[in-house]
């Protein structure tokens, strides 16, 4: 029963807030709305420990409400899930929430879209947690499609600004284009196995079902695409950017720690069908190298602090789907958790950074924050920390079980390009501290001191990107406590996989480890110092590479290519549908008929002389007519 | 007298009814003219019932009739009224509003 409260907890917050609100005064507001997620998140809690100590054949819980849509082809129902990988997610999605909802509050204090804002969160939770916990794909998909809207209400949030609302539709349209692939998958899938439900698509995957291997990686190809437009993968990614447009608490809830992490989650749900269609599973691991690398080279040209973030969050998920692709997907979904714990933690640093500069975003207007934001520059030195992946934060666990996992299945080459990712992620990493929390400063005015409520998330948040690294214990063995944790979500590939490592020897790998792991802290350092401490060169230097600067500033003129590509051409032709199809053809119709209907009224109009005596001479011709035929000519 | 002698006082009674309508201008007239056409049609009615039927059904629908004239006069000369504060005329080929 109490599966149903997670969801209806932020669904009741969105209808008292929503239909009750005006009335209530800003504080009220609040609490309803964190009330809405803080006692999911008790709950949620307690199902965790329920599940931790059930036996592992009992593990997943589920709830079934009603039937959906029930035909000869498919029934669906609209049902609930609770297995340990949604668990794990519902978990992310509401302890996340819950601080940012918290952090929130002052930070929205002045904003007049208070309620709205806190409406559309709340609603944002309700569709976040519908995704993780369906049990089928078209409830996911009602969810997916959900969180899709709830991103595209919030980065148009300030929607009086134009540049807000293009973000917004540029997110929402890029988006359809995933989801569309998505839906021809669900359609195929409905086709293929005449169920969406995950455990019988599971059950029927195991058994010798016959279906042929290139229906199913067409299915998983499809249902990819879906994955890679809601989690910005290249070259879906560009609506990602710039949906920092919108308020800074919900670039951390919905783009870092969330919602573009739902197309890791979906594809780890449809892991038995990804292992049976291994040229999808090298095609995602392509995918998300190359947009790892890629996102990490452009957040390195960005000057604004939560478009590096943005890039960074990106080339994360890239290296998610590096392990989705290389079949560890126990470790996609720890990295899941972490990221989502840390780049939630660097987006609310970057809004208090913001807060206290009164809006500023260009980090070369800030420097030495550290001396003034002391809480805020320590937990987002923490933050760059678990994202460069330095030992002993979360970041390190997780990107080093993804390494390894990767050199294991597609060799040294694909992992260096992997390791290269990595080593540019400390890169920027660093420039980024240097740039902004230390060296000289280049700001002046006054600072907006933050107060509690906003560094006592940052505290939590912190604390949870040192610890979480917890889960990635014991190192170098395939059963970490993450992974006994997940239990038996990915047993087919994974048991064999771990037989593999347990049969070889550990040496290569923990040397590989050592060895990144020290050639990464080195960059940071470097990084760190250069644009502390020798800013002027690190300014020559980009000074000289001015047109490289740019290129990486603009995302490789990713931008542009779409506007060459797809925005011009459509433009072109909505403008000669508006000339010849609508102004020519439509208009031309309606106008013609009227004008056709005017020219037929005034030749009969010519006959109306006004005069009375010429209407009785009318009367009477008719009558002696009428007269005549009935009398004479018919017999 | 026979019914043919009706039948001609009729029809030059409706032909001068019917020419009056065509030909004069003022609506006091047309009126007029309107009524002589009503009453051809009346006499025909009775002349019918008496010679050729031999039954008083005409005889009575020439009272309904007469009343129904009557309340139409009363009509016709409020409209004539108010057309003639309107148009401050009563020749109908001057009022010709409803020309195309």
């Amino acid at each position: 029963m109490s599966l149903y409260f997670l969801p209806l907890a932020p669904a009741l917050g969105v209808l008292i807030n929503g239909l009750a609100g005006k009335h209530f005064s800003r504080q009220m507001i609040a609490i309803v709305a964190v009330t809405a997620v803080g006692v999911p998140l008790l709950i949620a809690g307690w199902l965790c420990y329920q599940m931790i100590l059930a036996p592992a054949t009992t593990k997943a819980m589920t709830a079934t409400l009603y039937q959906w849509i029930s035909t000869t082809a498919v029934s669906i129902n609209i049902g609930l899930l609770l297995d340990p990988l949604s668990m794990v997610m519902v978990l992310v999605v509401l302890f996340i929430g819950f601080f940012i909802h918290i952090y929130s509050v002052v930070y929205m204090k002045e904003d007049p879209g208070f309620r709205r804002f806190f409406v559309y969160m709340n609603l944002f939770i309700f569709f976040m947690i519908i995704l993780v916990m369906a049990d089928n794909l078209a409830l996911m998909f009602v969810g997916w499609e959900g969180v899709g809207l709830c991103s595209y209400l919030l980065i148009g949030f300030r929607h009086e600004k134009k540049s807000a609302a293009d973000a917004g539709r540029k997110a929402f349209v890029v988006n359809r284009i995933g989801d569309f692939g998505f839906i021809l998958g669900i359609l195929l899938v409905i086709v293929t196995f005449h169920t969406v439900q995950f455990s019988e698509l599971s059950k029927i995957l195991a058994s010798h079902h016959g279906i042929s291997n290139l229906t199913l990686t067409i299915a998983a190809l499809l249902l990819f695409t879906g994955a890679m437009g809601k989690s910005a993968q290249f070259p879906l990614h560009v609506w990602l950017p710039d949906a920092m447009e919108g308020p800074t608490p919900v670039s951390a809830l919905i783009h870092a720690a969330t919602m573009v992490n739902a197309g890791v989650y979906f594809m780890c749900r449809m892991a038995p069908l990804l292992q049976q269609a291994p040229y999808v599973l090298t095609f995602i691991a392509v995918i998300g190298l190359i947009t790892a690398v890629y996102a990490a080279l452009s957040a390195l040209g960005q000057d604004d602090i939560k478009k590096v973030l943005a890039y960074s969050t990106i080339s994360q998920i890239g290296f998610m789907f590096i392990a989705v692709g290389s079949g560890i997907f126990t470790a996609g979904m720890f990295h899941l958790v972490t990221h989502g714990i840390f780049k939630g933690l660097l987006f609310l640093g970057a809004g208090a950074v913001m807060h206290a500069l009164h809006g500023e975003l260009n980090i070369y207007n800030m420097g030495d924050l550290s001396g003034h934001l002391k809480i805020v520059a320590a937990t987002f030195f923490i933050g760059l920390l678990a994202l460069a992946g330095i030992f002993p934060l979360s970041g390190f666990f997780s990107k080093d079980a993804i390494l390894w996992g990767a050199f294991e299945q597609y060799g040294s080459w694909y992992w260096l390009l992997a390791v290269v990712g990595a080593l540019i992620t400390a890169l920027y990493c660093g420039k980024l501290f240097g740039v902004a929390f230390l060296g000289k400063q280049n700001f002046s005015g006054t600072i907006h001191k933050p107060d509690a409520v906003i560094t006592m998330p940052l505290a939590v948040l912190a604390f949870c990107a040192v610890g979480t690294g917890v889960f990635g214990l014991p190192m170098f063995t395939p059963n970490t406590l993450f992974s006994r944790i997940m239990g038996s979500s990915f047993a087919p590939t994974e048991a064999g996989h771990a037989v593999a490592v347990a049969a070889g020897s550990h040496t290569l790998e923990i040397v590989l480890t050592v060895a990144v792991s020290i050639i990464v802290i080195t960059v940071f350092i470097i990084a760190l110092r250069i644009f502390s401490i020798h800013r002027d060169k690190a300014a020559l230097f980009s000074a000289s590479y001015r047109k490289t600067g740019e290129f990486l500033h603009a995302g490789f003129g990713m931008d542009g290519l779409y506007d060459l590509l797809w925005v011009r051409p459509y433009e072109w032709i909505a403008q000669i549908c508006h000339t010849v199809i609508d102004r020519i053809i439509i208009d031309g119709t309606v106008n013609g008929t009227g004008k056709m209907a005017n020219a037929t009224g005034g030749l009969f109009s010519a006959l109306h002389s006004g005069q009375l005596r010429y209407y009785a001479v009318s009367i009477l011709a008719g009558v002696f007519t009428f007269v005549s035929v009935t009398y004479f000519l018919i017999p | 007298m026979g019914i043919y002698h009706f039948f001609a006082i009729g029809i030059i009674l409706f032909s001068i009814g019917l020419i009056g309508f065509i030909l004069r201008n003022n609506v006091i007239i047309i009126l007029m003219s309107v009524e002589l056409m009503l009453n051809a049609v009346n006499l025909l009615f009775v002349a019918f019932s008496r010679y050729l039927y031999a039954n008083p059904d005409g005889q009575i629908y020439v009272f309904i009739i007469m009343t129904v004239a009557a309340a139409e006069v009363a009509v016709g000369l409020a409209i004539i009224v108010a057309l003639y504060r309107r148009f401050a005329t009563l020749d109908v080929s001057k009022i010709n509003q409803l020309k195309g």
